[in-house]
């Protein structure tokens, strides 16, 4: 998200956060106050501080650590999986084109198709079991990071390239030190989108058919209608999520120094 | 025919020539490796066998409904994000008051894979229709959310002034100026949110709907008739392939002004 | 590139023998073969550059300038004809390349940018550090070796630009509207500064440009090109005293001399204006 309007309301309120800080106060009183008075159901809108009290019981007792350990090596794995090739042959349909005409149809038509489709692809391959659900959660991702890298390749200036090209940058050189290096800043949008979307297919296979992980207690905090399990295993994926995108974003700051700031949500 | 056009058609025709070439190679694989035995043919039966599926599912109207399920969910979920998305994402790009109070829950909601509110849906409102499109509706919202207010926030403050110096009053400047420039932006994510519901509503008939194409590859995929889990896998990807492209290309005609960047 | 095969192509860009001028161009004509048909760009150009000369070329939009200067750097190759460049190192680069709009690389420092002719020819790190910071020096730009270009005004990049092709030490530079994209007072500044970086290192510079005094000021002589297809209309002498000012653009020598040039220019713009409404 851009934040370019963050200075100028700086200089009106004392803190631009001040609202959003008094926002979610607010929220959470009333909610807390209207769910203790029986104006909401609390069975499903537990209190804020119950559900906050039920973070610290299953902190306590380690079942949260278990299942976000699960979720997190899942993510880490898929993300791996997806990255690499992803990156490779991105790479190589943006500098061979017939790479290009060739697999162009193909990724047009399975990158649409929603990735928890391809589990019983993957298992009939793999059997049932974690390398199914990693390969699977990688499919989407993998296209991602493929389709960044290949408009990152695509959008390099001419004028750059063939001023490197006049300076010597021929053969590896061309592709080591101008075409990867420029490409960079889509690939790293990739990888963001492509990190994102591994969370996303791993909680959904966790729903749909594992014993562990942050999407497995989601579905079974549903089947034995436990909610505040339920809300404090949403905050978790939510902050993970959250923790996702910012994390991978100063990463990249740190690593490309040469672009010009950009923030940016998704 | 000028001769540029016939020379375009001609690398048109080239081009195609060579992905048909691929997609050949591929269905062919597809269809010798299962029948030579080199593919498992009860995980992965030929690609004749498929298509036989496909079109009995079609034509004998067994898989005509579950179509019909996934894409009037997709339909509805869509359609009931779509207002209250465009509205809050107005409000959010044009008023820094609203954007702070409302930014803290759209920052923490947007990254959560909908599919995980589900189980909050089915609390809500029961096993059941209302849960499964309300999921779908999630996504879509956010994702509409966003690109809305980031399209707003976008617009080029020269424009603004110059709608100003032009004597625009604020209802004007608004219709006439942010919104056109602002434009692609939405656009944008009115197309991501279909597509990302898409995602969501398959998901979740994979996950616990008794219809839908979803329902079907998981129904298949416990039976092992495999045959018709690969059509319901094809009927998907056409479904994406032509949600994708067609909304791209509607919205490139929408946006002729606009020189138009290519990701599958 | 095109010149380590110069040998076998006889219409490629060459190295050539130490006895003749600079720069040999002979008979060069470039077509561009389009779906409308066949588009001449340069038609039969011959022209020849001293060693150590400034040399002009200026034209209408359009006639073929900045090709002619693609196919002297081996970016373009010449169908018809030959260009050759003498070669008095036999392991310099022939040209080095001033491009209008920068292209510098936007991930590199300016450090490694100036340091990256060098750095494809194998030059050790230190040395060819040593060799960019020196050469920064000599454009004014020490102090700013680990900025990143998206933090350089125009001017400044346009530096990088020159140090960049100084820092490969060419047989030729080649400079294509190197300060067309600045302000008109950045653009006299830099006038300036091209008269003192040539002074200083002395090279062979083949410079396009569309603005009339900026060619009569800093060039030995002015190469007038037609309009479409390019073809060398009037080569003039340009004989005001060095080392040059900003201030004898007041000078009545230079307004002859300018106005020289503008009345071969005119008719030659008039042409290129007509064919640009009329197409």
């Amino acid at each position: 998200m851009a934040r370019q309007g963050g200075k100028a309301a700086a200089g009106r309120a004392a803190h631009p956060a001040a609202l959003s800080v008094l926002s979610v106060l607010a929220l959470l009183s009333l909610w807390e106050w209207a769910a203790g008075g029986g104006w909401v159901r609390e069975a499903f809108f537990p209190r804020p501080s119950s559900v906050v009290a039920q973070f610290v019981v299953l902190v306590r007792d380690g079942t949260l650590a278990s299942h976000l350990s699960a979720t997190l090596t899942r993510v880490a794995w898929a993300f791996l999986v997806a990255a690499l090739p992803g990156v490779a042959v991105g790479l190589t349909m943006g500098v061979w084109r017939g790479a290009r005409e060739a697999l162009d149809p193909l990724f047009a038509f399975v990158y649409p198709i929603p990735s928890v489709l391809f589990l019983p692809l993957a298992a009939f391959v793999l059997g049932r079991g974690e390398p199914a659900r990693v390969l699977t959660s990688a499919v989407t991702s993998f296209f991602l990071v493929a389709a960044n890298t290949l408009t990152g390749v695509r959008q390099l200036d001419r004028g750059v390239l063939e001023a490197a090209v006049h300076y010597g940058a021929t053969g590896h050189r061309l592709f080591f030190k101008v075409l990867l290096p420029g490409s960079l800043p889509w690939i790293f949008t990739g990888l963001r989108l492509g990190l994102g979307f591994a969370l996303i297919v791993v909680v959904a296979v966790e729903m749909v058919g594992a014993e562990q992980g942050l999407g497995s207690l989601l579905w079974l905090s549903w089947q034995t209608l436990k909610v505040r399990d339920m809300y404090v295993t949403l905050l978790v994926i939510g902050f993970l999520g959250l923790g996702a995108t910012y994390g991978l974003e100063r990463v990249r700051e740190r690593l490309l120094p040469w672009q010009p700031r950009v923030e940016v949500r998704r | 025919m000028t001769g540029a056009a016939a020379r375009q058609t001609l690398r048109a025709v080239r081009v195609d020539a060579r992905s048909l070439a691929a997609a050949g190679i591929l269905v062919a694989g597809w269809e010798f490796l299962p029948r030579r035995g080199l593919l498992n043919p009860a995980y992965f039966p030929p690609a004749s066998q498929v298509v036989a599926a496909l079109a009995e599912g079609l034509s004998a109207g067994e898989l005509l409904p579950h179509v019909a399920a996934t894409v009037s969910r997709l339909l509805v979920a869509f359609f009931l994000a779509a207002l209250p998305g465009l509205g809050v994402g107005v409000a959010m790009g044009l008023s820094g008051t609203v954007r702070r109070v409302a930014d803290p829950y759209v920052a923490l909601l947007y990254p959560i894979p909908k599919v995980a509110l589900l189980p909050l849906m089915l609390i809500l409102f029961g096993v059941g229709e209302r849960a499964f499109v309300l999921t779908g509706a999630l996504t879509a919202f956010f994702q509409i959310v966003v690109n809305t207010m980031d399209g707003i926030r976008q617009v080029d403050p020269t424009l603004v002034e110059v709608g100003r110096n032009y004597g625009a009053t604020r209802f004007r400047l608004f219709w006439k100026v942010v919104l056109p420039a602002a434009l692609p932006g939405i656009l944008t994510g009115l197309r991501l949110g279909l597509g990302l519901t898409l995602v969501t509503v398959v998901a979740v008939e994979f996950a616990i709907a008794k219809s839908g194409l979803g329902h079907v590859v998981w129904g298949s995929w416990q039976t092992l008739t495999t045959p018709r889990m690969y059509a319901a896998f094809v009927a998907v990807g056409l479904l994406g392939l032509l949600l994708t492209r067609g909304l791209k290309r509607l919205q490139d005609r929408l946006l002729a002004w606009q020189t138009s960047v290519d990701v599958w | 590139m095109a010149e380590r095969a110069g040998g076998t192509l006889p219409t490629a860009r060459v190295r050539a023998e130490a006895t003749e001028a600079k720069v040999v161009v002979r008979g060069l004509s470039v077509r561009y073969t389009s779906s409308r048909g066949t588009l001449t760009a340069l038609e039969d150009i011959s022209l020849s550059v001293q060693a150590g000369e400034f040399c002009c070329v200026v034209g209408p939009s359009g006639c073929g300038k900045s090709t002619l200067l693609r196919v002297l750097a081996g970016l373009i190759p010449c169908a018809e004809g030959e260009v050759r460049i003498r070669s008095d190192g036999p392991q310099r680069p022939l040209t080095a390349m001033v491009f209008q709009d920068y292209a510098l690389l936007p991930w590199r420092t300016v450090l490694d940018n100036v340091a990256f002719g060098p750095e494809n020819r194998g030059v050790p790190r230190a040395e060819r550090y040593r060799l960019a910071r020196e050469i920064l020096a000599k454009v004014g730009l020490s102090g700013f070796e680990h900025a990143y270009p998206h933090q350089l005004s125009g001017g400044m990049k346009q530096r990088v630009g020159i140090a960049r092709a100084l820092a490969n030490d060419p047989e030729v530079l080649l400079m294509d509207e190197p300060l067309a994209a600045l302000d008109a007072q950045t653009r006299n500044l830099m006038q300036e500064e091209l008269l003192r970086i040539w002074a200083e290192f002395g090279k062979t510079v083949v410079y396009v440009t569309h603005a009339i005094d900026e060619a009569v000021l800093l060039g030995d002589r002015v190469v007038v090109m037609t309009a479409r297809p390019g073809r060398v209309k009037a080569v003039v002498p340009v004989d005001l005293e060095r080392p040059r000012t900003l201030e004898q653009k007041g000078s009545a020598h230079f307004a002859r001399l300018y106005n020289e040039v503008w009345q071969l220019l005119r008719e030659e713009v008039s042409a290129a204006s007509r064919e640009a409404g009329g197409g």
